[in-house]
């Protein structure tokens, strides 16, 4: 493309970008098709599963469901033919044994309390036992909540391993490894340099949105970790209880995340944009907002972790690097997304318009954009990337309530990191923050992960407060 | 330039019996006694050179003004010389001494005070602990001492005899209770230039004292700056108003595209058709007082925009004037 | 229906959280109101503080002033560590790493391999024991039901009160004297401070100092009666006290500690209110979603103060902090 390229060759390649996203998430459906709700993988799958049932209860159809995962500590390797034993109130009980991906998952009668048991004489010979105090558990399971996890780890070591971080971002895809000896840094560097990477550009997409919206009214959006969560629940929703195909679900979400967006600036930003708030007040309105749309979902939603239908087996498999086709997938789904975005911004009159509100808004304003207007589609556009972003967090990891806020430091590190208000800088410091956080997991404990992103975001705000792409001037 | 002491005479403030400068008038030339002195100062904006002073001389106990067209670097090459921004390269001494690179509070406590072309007065503060402000070596800043009031009870009673005698000065006295945010746009401009003079200032520098004040209250405005002067004190000033240079300045110093172009007596200077050139030539059709707090705006950001927008705005002087009133309005 | 909840609520007027909080919440009044420093992370000066405390006081048996002094110092090197890159910047930068540090001292302390010292995710349990050594109250029951308390209870709310007597005079004190003028002209505009010659940057260190011991305080008091938990610092906690501040009014010595009370007894009412609601089936909820409700009413409230009465329910409209 030349350099001065007519609106019609942009439409053009707009266009194609939503054509080549549409056919990407369209061939995630053969392969959702095939995985299945979790919650019916079970009844798909039920040779492999093999279930004991004494209290069958059709996982598939039950409204209330646990599942359980049987993994290694070491290399998170399924455990298949581990038995488990749920009970609960009113005499429920039910065997179940884990199938060959380590999984099945038991129907319940109704929500309440269940104890999970995992029988140790059933594991395998040098498999070792549960991790210490998680046999046997109590889960709460909250109505109309289906896979609600009781994951166990199996050690063979004593004791001394890490225990999960809070808002625990296990990334079940990414970090499988055969490796029987011991790993070498090469086999222990690569699975999380590919998760990172994922995971920065999951991140990159939530970011765009905090940028632009900074960019173009002075906000810093505290509420924006909601918007993340709003469209992982909604996918979660339209791919779960509602059964829509996985790719339905994601474009749901970005459908949804973007009216969310538009509905928040029109019936609280704006109106307090006109009301000439100041910006410090503005903030803390979000966090006002943040705090009661997240216990809001909890209070929908329930507080235990939400797993998107998903087919959990490795699709590709280089070297240590194990993928599940929803991990690539997602990760090319949100590059073109990222270069649709970095077209628009360039390219586009909306774009220009963009950052010309951005550099300054009572210019832009003279020169005849309709400040408003870009502003509207800026919280539509922001609002649906953190939906699509958070959908696909939710086929990459798990979704919770809270899945967005304890992602929300991490989107303002990668934001700062790359350099406030700048869109680009988003993408760097989002890839930088992501492969930080994974990479930082070789040496220190799961739990120090976020602590090591947000202590890189207070060493680059000492050594380069503008950000890596930031300009000197602006940080006033 | 040749010499042109023989027409200046007339227009030279009767004030002023002895002459200003040394040698050839000209850009950067030498002053018989000079307060602030700086040499190659530089500044630059991404690509843009918006600061670049070989040499300059700021005349003692003078009113100097510092004129030029939008973008000319004259807000910039303030902050530089009193702390509030860091230059590229340069050096500049203060009463002899190096000033470069001290912080802007220590700039101030060495006698260099300064106002902004955005007035900042302190709104939430009334206009009596504005003036308080000002005053320095104040014992009760301490925040040991400051929990102890026995300590600084006294000067806090000097300091604000001192301002009430002040405000009494700037017709501001009867306010000293109210919050400075009810006071208006010209009474704002007044109450700053009356808090810088808290701390007995020798060099005043007042970045546009009279964008924004209403007429009526300009006439009093000059009088206090000529008043600065009878009291011992220098006066370097930012003014677009050439009424007002001209009433008031002792030495006009042109700047243009960041340089010094041409320094002079003030009816001396407006006569230079280089100056003529570098000032109006671009803008003639537009009233320059109105743009300078836009591109002021603009100096820091995009280039290829500002340079997009400014022309816009200069081809389109209702525009112009339409941002000026935005202007006003997010200001106040 | 039980209705103890009422009185229960009313408890909170006097209750060790409510002091804990408004020391907090006073500290947040000396950084936000006062100084306008826009600190997020005030759940982090008051972990730092309560950490300090216990880990002194239970690890290495300090007696109890000993460890006070070791949590005051815990809050200053905070404060220094927060402070140094962030001051300098713009306000926004500020809260972002302010709400960060808090996270990371959140993170960090529930590590497993530094468990032993602090306890992990369990916290530290009995840092009081030296403080009620100090207890000169006969051991009895004190009160009327359903309030009653014992003579540790009474020793702590007698001393935590009179915290907050001392503390909110020497704040009352600091505001009124040129240094605290110099602090509120720097939440206006610090250009403006700087180029009347006062050392800005030192200042707001002085003035996040100051309040980040505050904070650092009001977790030792809130910690006594119970225990030091990690998780009760967690961001929640900062916007709890940015509603208390604004509760009451952000730019006064009153405010933080008046807001404190009526966020306190209003939530323990509205939690009773609730309680009664679900289990007598009047409104369909659950009681494992009752818990998430009170988080909603403070984000709510939050944003309605903001936005309606910034100056507090109790502050004058002309006294509004958000100016602009």
């Amino acid at each position: 493309m030349t350099t001065r390229s007519s609106p019609h060759s942009h439409r053009a390649v707009v266009g194609a970008a939503v054509a080549l996203l549409g056919g990407l998430l369209l061939s995630m459906a053969p392969l959702s098709a095939t995985a299945a709700p979790l919650t019916a993988a079970s009844a798909v799958e039920a040779p492999a599963s093999a279930s004991v049932r004494s209290a069958t209860i059709d996982p598939a159809s039950a409204t209330e469901s646990i599942g359980v995962w049987v993994r290694l500590d070491s290399n998170k390797a399924a455990v298949a033919g581990v038995k488990v034993t749920v009970t609960g109130s009113g005499g429920f009980s039910s065997d179940v044994v884990s199938g060959a991906d380590g999984k099945v998952t038991v129907g319940l009668p109704g929500a309440g309390d269940y104890t999970v048991k995992l029988d140790e004489t059933s594991v395998p010979a040098g498999d070792g036992v549960p991790r210490a105090g998680t046999n046997p558990r109590t889960v709460t399971v909250a109505a109309n909540s289906t896979g609600v996890p009781a994951y166990f780890l199996l050690t063979t070591a004593t004791g001394g391993s890490s225990t999960s971080a809070p808002g625990s971002t296990t990334s079940p895809g990414s970090s499988s490894s055969d490796a029987s000896s011991g790993p070498s840094l090469f086999d222990l560097l690569v699975p999380r340099l590919a998760s990172g990477l994922i995971f920065g550009l999951l991140l990159a997409l939530a970011c765009i949105g905090v940028s632009l919206i900074y960019g173009t009214t002075g906000l810093n959006n505290f509420a924006h970790g909601e918007l993340v969560t709003f469209g992982g629940l909604m996918g979660w929703v339209l791919a779960g209880p509602l059964g829509l195909p996985g790719p339905i679900a994601v474009i749901g979400a970005l459908v949804l995340g973007g009216v969310m967006g538009y509905v928040q600036d029109l019936g609280l930003w704006r109106p307090l944009r006109k009301k000439g708030v100041a910006l410090i007040p503005l903030m803390i309105v979000s966090v006002g907002l943040s705090l009661a749309l997240r216990y809001t979902f909890q209070v929908i939603f329930g507080p235990g972790t939400l797993v998107a239908p998903n087919d959990t087996s490795a699709a590709v498999n280089w070297g240590p690097v194990h993928l599940r086709s929803s991990d690539l997938i997602g990760a090319i789904v949100c590059i073109v997304l990222l270069l649709l975005v970095a077209f628009v911004l360039l390219r586009t009159r909306i774009g220009k318009a963009t950052r010309a509100v951005s550099d300054n808004k009572a210019l832009a304003a003279a020169s005849g954009i309709n400040v408003e207007r870009v502003i509207r589609l800026v919280w539509i556009g922001g609002g649906a990337l953190a939906g699509i972003a958070g959908a696909l967090i939710g086929y990459y990891q798990t979704i919770r309530w809270d899945t967005g806020a304890s992602i929300l430091l991490l989107i303002f590190a990668a934001v700062t990191l790359g350099g406030l208000g700048t869109a680009f800088g988003a993408l760097v410091g989002s890839i930088i923050i992501g492969l930080f956080i994974e990479v930082s997991t070789i040496w220190l404990p799961a739990n120090l992960k976020f602590v090591a992103a947000l202590v890189v975001l207070i060493i680059i705000l000492l050594i380069r407060p503008q950000g890596i792409l930031g300009k000197r001037d602006r940080i006033g | 330039m040749s010499d042109q002491s023989a027409t200046t005479d007339v227009n030279v403030n009767v004030n002023d019996a002895k002459q200003i400068y040394i040698g050839d008038v000209g850009p950067g030339v030498k002053k018989r006694d000079p307060i602030l002195i700086a040499d190659s100062v530089t500044r630059t904006f991404g690509g843009n050179t918006a600061v670049n002073v070989e040499h300059v001389e700021i005349p003692r106990n003078m009113i100097t003004a510092l004129i030029g067209p939008n973008g000319a670097g004259k807000t910039t090459f303030f902050n530089l010389l009193t702390g509030f921004d860091k230059p590229n390269s340069g050096n500049w001494t203060y009463d002899g001494q190096k000033l470069a690179g001290v912080p802007a509070f220590k700039v101030a406590r060495r006698g260099m005070v300064r106002t902004f072309q955005l007035t900042k007065s302190l709104a939430l503060l009334s206009v009596m602990e504005n003036m308080r402000l000002g005053a320095t070596k104040q014992k009760g800043e301490n925040i040991f001492r400051a929990m102890l009031p026995f300590l600084w009870r006294d000067q806090e009673k000097a300091n604000t005899a001192k301002a009430m005698e002040l405000l009494g000065r700037f017709k501001l006295d009867t306010k000293k209770d109210d919050y400075a945010a009810s006071l208006s746009g010209g009474q704002r401009k007044l109450l700053e230039m009356a808090r810088a003079l808290m701390s007995d200032p020798d060099l005043v520098m007042l970045d546009e004292p009279m964008a924004g004040v209403n007429p009526a209250l300009t006439q009093s405005l000059l009088g206090h700056i000529l008043g600065l002067k009878d009291q011992g004190m220098t006066v370097l000033f930012v003014e677009h108003d050439m009424h007002m240079v001209q009433t008031i300045a002792d030495w006009v110093i042109v700047m243009a595209e960041g340089k010094i172009v041409a320094e002079g007596y003030p009816s001396v200077v407006m006569q230079d058709q280089a100056v003529i050139d570098a000032y109006l030539g671009a803008h003639h059709d537009v009233d320059l007082g109105t743009l300078t707090g836009q591109l002021a705006v603009a100096e820091d950001i995009d280039p290829h925009l500002v340079e997009e927008l400014r022309e816009e705005v200069s081809a389109d002087p209702e525009l112009a004037e339409e941002l000026a009133e935005e202007q006003n309005r997010t200001e106040q | 229906m039980d209705f103890t909840f009422i009185p229960l609520a009313f408890g909170q007027l006097l209750s060790p959280q409510t002091i804990g909080f408004a020391l907090a919440a006073l500290g947040l009044a000396v950084h936000f109101g006062f100084g306008g420093l826009l600190n997020f992370g005030q759940a982090g000066f008051m972990s730092v503080g309560g950490y300090f405390f216990a880990i002194t006081a239970v690890k290495f048996g300090f007696p109890f002033w000993l460890s006070l002094v070791a949590a005051i110092i815990g809050a200053v090197i905070f404060a220094f560590i927060l402070g140094i890159p962030t001051l300098r910047l713009r306000a926004d930068y500020l809260s972002i790493v302010t709400i960060a540090a808090a996270e990371i001292v959140r993170y960090t302390v529930q590590t497993p391999q530094i468990a032993p010292f602090t306890g992990g995710s369990d916290g530290i349990n009995g840092s009081s024991a030296a403080f009620d050594a100090l207890n000169p109250i006969p051991p009895g029951r004190y009160g009327i039901a359903p309030l009653l308390y014992s003579a540790s209870d009474l020793w702590i709310i007698i001393c935590g009160w009179g915290a907050v007597l001392v503390l909110g005079l020497l704040v009352w004190q600091l505001m009124r004297s040129p240094w605290g003028r110099v602090i509120k002209g720097i939440r206006e505009d610090e250009d403006a401070v700087r180029s009347l010659g006062k050392n800005v940057y030192a200042y707001k260190m002085q003035a996040l100092i100051l309040g980040g011991v505050l904070g650092a305080l009001g977790a030792v008091v809130a910690i006594i009666p119970t225990s030091l938990q990690p998780e009760n610092f967690g961001t929640q906690t900062t916007f709890f006290l940015f509603t208390i501040i604004l509760l009451g009014g952000a730019t006064t010595v009153l405010g933080p500690i008046i807001g404190s009370i009526i966020f306190w007894v209003v939530l323990s009412l509205s939690d009773g209110i609730l309680s009664i609601l679900v289990t007598n089936h009047i409104v369909p909820l659950s009681t494992v979603q009752q818990g998430p409700i009170r988080f909603i009413i403070v984000g709510v409230a939050l944003m309605l103060l903001v936005i309606f009465r910034p100056q507090g329910i109790l502050g004058k409209k002309r006294e509004t902090y958000f100016s602009v």
